[in-house]
This record gives C-alpha cells, sequence and structure tokens, in this order.
C-alpha cells in the first residue's frame, strides 16, 4: 500500500466515525459546504464551472434605514456618483488595503472558501486573505465582552441542513455598500445547499438604532471544484488617500 | 426591439459589475479614449493589490517617455491565464491601455501583444465602458 493511499484510507476511516458518532447522537451528519465557491455572475476574473442552479435569490432591497440615516447614505452615494463623473473617485477603506469585513466578503468579489472543523466553520475570502471564524454550538457573547473588529464575533449551529450563524462586534467604520450603522448591528446568516453544488446565504441585518425594520438579502455561491485558493498580499499598494479623501495613484519616480 | 434589448442587457452588466472591485475605482483613468504604447519592459511587477509592467517608449523625436501600465489583481490575472513569467525586462511589447486623466504618464492595461505576439486581455471589470480608439502613442 502506498503512502498516500493509506492517509485515504485514515481520512475515510475518520468521516465514517465521525458520521457514526453523528448518527449515534441521532443527528443527520453536516451538509458537507467544505470548498471553493464562487458567487453567481459576480465573482470577477473566473469562469463558471460545474453545473449552476439555474434559480437565482431575489435581487437586494435598498436597507431599510430610518429617515435621519437614508439622507446621510443617500448623500454619500450622491458623493461618489459626482467625484466618479469627476474622475476623481472618493478613497474607500480598500483603497488602503482594507478588508472588507463582514457582511461585505461575503459578496464574494474573489473566491471563498469554505472550512468545517471539529467545532468551528471557516470562511477565507481570496482578496486580501480575509479570515471568518464560526464557532459552532456556543452562546454569543454579549457586546460587553467582545472588542469591536472587522468580521466580528460569530457563533454557528445547524438547524437541519441550514447553517445559522449569528454575528455581533463589527466596527463602525466597516460599511457594507455604504450603509452606516451602529455598535449594536447583529448579522444573522442562514446558509444552506438548494443543490449539491449551489449555496445560499440569507443574511438578514439588525440594527435597531439606524434601520427600521431588518434588511435581507441572499447571496448565491456556486461551487468551484478544481479551485484552490491564490494568495493575496498588499506588496506594492500605489494607490492612496489624498488629503481631501480622494484615491490618488503614486506615480513612482524609482521606476523610470 | 432587439436593439433596445440588448442596449439593456448592457446597461445592467455595468451596473452589477461597477461595485465588483476588490481594491479602487478606475474612475481615474480616460474612458473616452485608448493609446497603444510601443515600447520596452523595464519591469513586469507581479504583485497585489495590482500588477505593473513599467514601459520605455521611444518618441517620433527619439527621446524615450516611460510609463507605468497598472494591470489588474494578479489574481484576476491567474484566473484567465496569465502567468508571472510571460512578461521579462527587455520584451518588445504591445500595450492597448486607458490612460490618467491627470496626465501623468501612467495607463490601465486593456491588452497586451507579448513579445512572441500573442495576445493577452486583462480581466478588467467593466471593460466594455472603455471605448477603444488605439491612437498610438
Amino acid at each position: 500500500m502506498r503512502a498516500g493511499e493509506g492517509g485515504s484510507l485514515l481520512a475515510a476511516a475518520a468521516g465514517l466515525l465521525i458520521v457514526a458518532s453523528q448518527a449515534m447522537a441521532g443527528q443527520a451528519p453536516a451538509p458537507d459546504i467544505t470548498g471553493s465557491w464562487m458567487r453567481q455572475g459576480f465573482t470577477v476574473g473566473v469562469r463558471p464551472g460545474g453545473q449552476a442552479n439555474q434559480s437565482a435569490p431575489p435581487p437586494a432591497p435598498p436597507p431599510p434605514l430610518k429617515p435621519a440615516y437614508v439622507k446621510q447614505w443617500q448623500d454619500r452615494l450622491q458623493a461618489i456618483r459626482e467625484a466618479d463623473a469627476k474622475g476623481q473617485p472618493l478613497a474607500t477603506n480598500a483603497v488602503g488595503c482594507l478588508p472588507d469585513g463582514m457582511p461585505g466578503m461575503m459578496t464574494a468579489v474573489f473566491p471563498l472558501e469554505i472550512l468545517q472543523s471539529r467545532g468551528q466553520i471557516t470562511i477565507i475570502e481570496e482578496a486580501y486573505t480575509q479570515v471568518r471564524r464560526i464557532l459552532m454550538d456556543r452562546p454569543q457573547k454579549t457586546p460587553d465582552d467582545i472588542e469591536p473588529g472587522f468580521f466580528g464575533h460569530s457563533v454557528g449551529r445547524w438547524e437541519g441542513d441550514t447553517l445559522v450563524v449569528d454575528t455581533i462586534g463589527v466596527k463602525e467604520n466597516v460599511r457594507y455598500q455604504n450603509v452606516p450603522h451602529s455598535k449594536d448591528m447583529r448579522i444573522g446568516e442562514r446558509m444552506r445547499l438548494v443543490a449539491p453544488d449551489t449555496l445560499w446565504n440569507e443574511i438578514t441585518i439588525t440594527d435597531p438604532e439606524m434601520l427600521e425594520k431588518p434588511w435581507t438579502f441572499t447571496f448565491a455561491y456556486q461551487r468551484m471544484k478544481d479551485y484552490t485558493l491564490l494568495e493575496y498580499i498588499c506588496e506594492d499598494n500605489r494607490e492612496y488617500s489624498d488629503d481631501q479623501g480622494r484615491q490618488k495613484i503614486r506615480v513612482d519616480p524609482a521606476q523610470r | 426591439m432587439p436593439r433596445c434589448t440588448g442596449m439593456w442587457a448592457v446597461a445592467i452588466v455595468l451596473a452589477v459589475s461597477a461595485p465588483a472591485l476588490a481594491h479602487h475605482s478606475f474612475a481615474v483613468y480616460d474612458h473616452t479614449r485608448t493609446i497603444t504604447l510601443r515600447g520596452t519592459v523595464t519591469k513586469f511587477q507581479w504583485t497585489n493589490p495590482h500588477g505593473f509592467i513599467e514601459l520605455d517608449v521611444a518618441q517620433n523625436d527619439g527621446k524615450v517617455t516611460h510609463f507605468t501600465v497598472e494591470l489588474t489583481s494578479i489574481n484576476m490575472m491567474q484566473r484567465v491565464g496569465w502567468r508571472s513569467n510571460m512578461i521579462k525586462a527587455g520584451d518588445q511589447i504591445q500595450v492597448v491601455a486607458a490612460p490618467l486623466l491627470s496626465g501623468e504618464p501612467v495607463a490601465l492595461g486593456l491588452e497586451v501583444v507579448l513579445a512572441d505576439g500573442k495576445t493577452m486581455s486583462l480581466p478588467v471589470p467593466a471593460v466594455g465602458s472603455f471605448k477603444r480608439t488605439e491612437t498610438q502613442e
């Protein structure tokens, strides 16, 4: 027996043990969502492979912001449009090579990788090598017990075939679609395989301070069977934000 | 009217792909014209968040102007077939690019004819929004 075969047999045996222990505990085995995923029709620079589920989730509605914050949001969008039209775009967090954070990284501009391990599900977004950890079958902490970050603090559990995740503790300057949020924003996710290679993630954002009601939208991902995530390091970022918050590119005399 | 349907399809694709930027807006580049740069590579930089081609371009008067050609993320390039060894210093190449609106000698690469004659496109999001005029620089 070759060494590789031994490893495969061990892995298969370990898998059987997990399935057996779940069966003995009266649980159905957790769906296998481990692997690489692209957002259907959205992830840039990839060619779809495999069998896509042709049905698509409904488009995202606008955020149901309270009136005081609707104007703030619309003013920001208008400023972005005007700056783009002038060829002087406003700098975003990403211009400084900061990651999208939550829930922005789940838009999967670059591919995602999901890893299921004991007690934890890990999601990696290729751009900026963003990593979030979903701690399984644990109670959520209180906001006072965690420090705010880009990805927040996520706990999850399987409800039948659906992975249910709760995330709190996202920094207020980490914004999805420029939508403002308070420190009390909570992100709920319900991930489910709607076909063997199609994963839907229904995201519901609640924020008692800024939203009138929960904001729900769904992302659909397609499995990338032969794709391994590439590394991504901001090794030479020539873009920067000038003193008026505009995106500029450093024209480097050293390169001439 | 099929013609109108086609135009709407283009508009929708642009609207959807506009936010799909991992790093920055391309609004700093001229969307109304392209330039064609023929020159000698001084450096092919395989880095994120963007790759770069540094290029010496000989002008008609014999002077050499240095251009920096910004590329997309190398991850996107790799996914459509680019490799880090496709260009090296000293190569004679041709680049179709959208120039920086500010007039500085920087341009966004849209298409490259490599030293061996092979043409490679850059996977620039909403690439159809850049009007190709291909004036020689």
